[in-house]
């Protein structure tokens, strides 16, 4: 089930963002038990480099992820943190 | 929908630094929730909190609004400043402590 969804999300950042460089860590095991775990959705790290953040604030960056999430975002993820970079910032 | 907006606008007037956030400052019911206040106490900031486990409504409301799908949030000045990640960010590289001091600076 982790990985399914680790999966969906990987699918979903490379069709909408073309990352350079995209790792997720599922980190929901860290918060099995507290008050955000009980309703079964997951705790994601996601750490991405892609052109699409070029000039980008760190708000807009962290849209476009939660955009490319959609739904995911009530069904699959309860917390997702995120790590976005444009390739030149490296 | 525009009530409940209308509530959120009040919401984010009734203080210039405001974090919508799971539990209280003293009893935060989330991690995120908790390593945000850290890095505004760190910053010596005066700011005031929402509990949106005692507004459901606004709980809600406010993720439409913001266009923003978790919590905690962090407002300055009615706008959204980020979630915890950004706000952690901030807070080491120097950006929050001054974006708070220029906030309390107008007030």
């Amino acid at each position: 089930m982790t990985q399914d969804r680790v999966e969906k999300i990987r699918q979903r950042l490379e069709t909408q963002l073309q990352p350079e460089l995209l790792e997720i860590e599922d980190e929901s095991r860290l918060h099995a038990g507290h008050a955000g775990a009980r309703d079964g959705r997951g705790h994601f790290r996601v750490m991405i480099v892609s052109p699409a953040f070029q000039g980008l604030s760190r708000i807009a960056r962290h849209r476009l992820v939660f955009d490319a999430m959609g739904e995911l975002m009530e069904t699959d993820i309860h917390a997702l943190a995120v790590q976005a970079f444009s390739p030149d910032e490296l | 929908m525009e009530a409940i907006n209308e509530r959120i606008k009040q919401t984010l007037e009734s203080s210039p630094v405001l974090l919508f956030m799971k539990g209280t400052p003293d009893f935060p019911q989330c991690g995120f929730s908790a390593q945000t206040v850290a890095a505004l106490r760190a910053c010596g900031a005066d700011f005031a909190s929402f509990n949106i486990f005692e507004d459901p409504e606004i709980r809600e409301g406010l993720k439409a609004y913001s266009n923003w799908p978790t919590y905690p949030q962090l407002y300055v000045n009615g706008e959204l400043i980020g979630g915890c990640d950004i706000v952690v960010e901030m807070y080491h590289s120097g950006e929050l402590k001054k974006l708070l001091d220029e906030s309390a600076a107008k007030a």
